[in-house]
């Protein structure tokens, strides 16, 4: 195994943060996250962590898509913790938390992504639709409900986001959906 | 005794029974959906049947497949679980009409218990105070004055059949009264089949307490304690306690006779749960339904009792009468059970799918795990979002939270996100810590479903994925331009053939 370059450069200067990987889950806040391009973010890590050893203890596996050991956190203390590949994405548990990571997408990409003139409702549970509340060509406020997805035997209320007016609906009442589905197609009210 | 009893049911439940079952010498006989044909219901069980179909409906919730496969298998009993077909009185009626014992309470009591009105008409005769409650809505119907002007808003909208939480609503303002109906109506009958709904009085300060009552055909009827099930997300618990820290001795004995009273002018047989609401504020009770099923949380009565409900379940259903009175019934130590949900705490609760690449539940004294996945299973949308139960008892109180803290601590699960991290913190929250929590709870302390802006975990986790995905990574590929290109040529990367994760 090649040795992680950041582990090298510790004791000169705080390890830089999230270089090639963002946190997808838990999902950062909106507020923090929208604003901040991902490779510019300010170093936060706490002073005492500069000056410890932050690092894998000891490893029970070390497979290429799998890791399980014991890491010393910056306070000090030892958790145990799992790393998984799954596809591009890393999943860790560590210190009974779990967090997932991507690689960074750049942030001129996230910003332009969010200039585009239509806004689309993305679908957060997997499930199915059983009522659509808007038709192409309505206008909605934000917090009205578009539409209603049973998952898991719950019924989840889709609300807009913000307001405009219902370019396309993608969907009808009885279409299964997955996460990241385009629900509903939005072009958002000017000035809003 | 039977010799063969039919599970209809799956996940943890179905998983439970059959301990029972295999332990008193019964064979057990499984039945599975499609997607659930590698389930540890099945796996374990003796003889296992396909309900050859994906939804709950064509598989759990078909009454005629479920009784046909049972006279195949030559089973002489059904034991329905909990959720699915256990308070359906036609599934129930149906069983005895073939000539399979269902093990529950009769058609007749179920009925009668599962309409919330005619169950509150009961607990009014047996003497049990019961919360202020409109008369039903039926669709296209808009008034009810007489009760939004004695009691206002808030108001609750229920469902006259429902459960679980579905077909309820918090209705704040008038204006959203009307939606909140026809919703929740919507939803009780996708749930239930039956769409009426009622308003009831809300308590902002409620908590939820249960008692356990078992009762044989012969009319001996007993209570197990009381369950403490304050701690809710969307009206469905999510850890419960026992005994429940906000009743004194006074309260515990009038309350657990009112459970009796209720069960009795109930007609009541088999295992059942009597669930009250106590205002936090008046230390008043009041009758919310009884439960005429085996409950979720029984396991945490079991700890602290050292009894198996489930055995008594199938004694009482094979003619058997109690060999408990009253006073045997004392209870040693604290029991907490925290229910594992396949869900994000952090997004709303929302429901996750997803491969357990890593499910290693934890072990240890005063530790029981009731689980329906294995490791490598998968979690499909079709059906309810619990995984397992994670139960722990301790001496005291404290003791029994601190186990249960080691315990979530201990379980990596990786591939689905579940609400362990949620758990985690809830139970060591101050206020939970006290004892002094109500149904309000999960929403009065945002930082439970918040996660932490930085915290040594959270760093330690971004320096660990960094470090794993370098080594993981082939190195030609390991910098970020390269990732870039291949995100947007998806789906050309090295690792586009390595998808599934291997298993240590």
């Amino acid at each position: 195994m090649t040795q992680p370059e950041r582990n090298q450069a510790q004791g000169d200067q705080p390890p830089p943060r999230q270089q090639l990987l963002q946190q997808v889950h838990p999902t950062p806040r909106e507020d923090a996250a929208t604003a901040l391009p991902v490779d510019s973010q300010p170093v936060d890590t706490p002073l005492a962590s500069t000056t410890s050893q932050e690092e894998v203890l000891h490893f029970s596996a070390q497979e290429r898509d799998f890791w399980e050991g014991r890491y010393r956190l910056s306070d000090g203390t030892t958790v145990p913790f799992q790393a998984r590949r799954i596809g591009q994405q890393v999943h860790l548990w560590i210190g009974g938390e779990s967090f997932v990571f991507s690689p960074v997408i750049s942030a001129s990409r996230r910003r332009g992504g969010q200039q585009s003139s239509t806004d689309e409702i993305l679908c957060s549970v997997p499930g199915v639709v059983i009522a659509v509340h808007v038709s192409e060509g309505d206008t909605v406020e934000a917090g009205q409900d578009l539409l209603v997805i049973e998952s898991m035997k719950t019924e989840q209320v889709v609300k807009s986001p913000r307001g405009g007016t219902v370019q396309r609906v993608p969907v009808q009442p009885g279409d299964r959906v997955d996460r990241g589905m385009r629900l509903v197609m939005l072009v958002p009210l000017e000035g809003d | 005794m039977f010799s063969k009893v039919l599970v209809a049911n799956r996940g943890e439940i179905a998983v439970r029974v059959q301990q029972t079952l295999q332990a008193m010498g019964i064979t057990t006989v499984a039945v599975y959906s499609d997607p659930d044909a590698q389930a540890p219901h099945v796996t374990m069980a003796d003889q296992a049947y396909p309900l050859n179909g994906v939804s709950a409906e064509e598989t759990y919730l078909d009454r005629r497949k479920l009784i046909s496969l049972a006279k195949e298998a030559k089973a002489e009993a059904i034991h329905p679980g909990y959720g699915f077909l256990s308070e359906d009185p036609s599934f129930c009626a149906a069983c005895a009409e073939a000539g399979l014992v269902f093990i529950g309470p009769s058609a007749d009591t179920i009925s009668l218990l599962g309409d919330k009105i005619r169950s509150k008409d009961t607990a009014i005769q047996a003497g049990v105070p019961v919360v202020p409650s409109s008369p039903l809505w039926e669709p296209g119907e808009t008034h009810h004055e007489s009760f939004l002007s004695q009691w206002g808003f808030p108001v609750l909208v229920k469902a006259a059949a429902g459960g679980g939480g579905r077909g309820m609503r918090l209705v704040e303002r008038e204006e959203d009264l009307q939606p909140a109906l026809e919703s929740a109506s919507r939803e009780a009958a996708a749930s239930f089949g039956e769409g009426r709904v009622f308003l009831e009085r809300f308590f902002p300060a409620a908590r939820h307490v249960e008692f356990q009552v078992l009762a044989d055909a012969s009319g001996n009827t007993i209570h197990l304690m009381d369950r403490e099930c304050s701690v809710q997300r969307r009206y469905q618990k999510v850890i419960e306690e026992t005994p429940s820290p906000a009743l004194d001795q006074k309260l515990r004995d009038s309350m657990g006779e009112s459970a009796v009273a209720l069960a009795k002018s109930a007609g009541y047989s088999n295992a059942g749960t009597v669930e009250f609401l106590v205002d936090a504020r008046t230390g008043q009770y009041y009758f919310l339904e009884m439960n005429a099923r085996i409950q979720v949380e029984h396991p945490i009565t079991e700890e602290t009792l050292r009894l198996d409900m489930v055995e008594w379940q199938i004694r009482i259903a094979a003619g058997e009468n109690l060999t408990l009175s009253q006073d045997d019934v004392r209870p040693s130590g604290h029991a907490l059970e925290c229910r594992i949900y396949a869900e994000d705490s952090y997004n709303n609760f929302a429901p996750s799918i997803g491969t357990l690449l890593s499910w290693q539940p934890p072990h240890g004294m005063g530790i029981r795990l009731d689980s329906g996945v294995a490791q490598g299973q998968e979690v499909t949308p079709y059906y309810d979002s619990m995984l397992a139960k994670l139960v722990s008892w301790g001496p005291y109180r404290q003791a029994c939270i601190g186990r249960m803290s080691k315990a979530l601590d201990a379980f990596p699960v990786i591939g689905v996100t579940t609400n362990i991290p949620f758990l985690r913190r809830a139970i060591l929250h101050p206020a939970f810590a006290s004892g002094n929590y109500d149904t309000r709870f999960v929403a009065m302390y945002g930082e439970l479903t918040t996660p932490a802006e930085a915290s040594p975990v959270a760093d330690a986790a971004a320096a660990l994925a960094e470090q794993f995905w370098q080594a993981s990574v082939p190195k030609r590929i390991g910098n970020q331009p390269n990732i870039h290109q291949n995100i947007q040529g998806r789906p050309s990367g090295p690792w586009h053939s390595i998808r599934r994760a291997s298993f240590p």
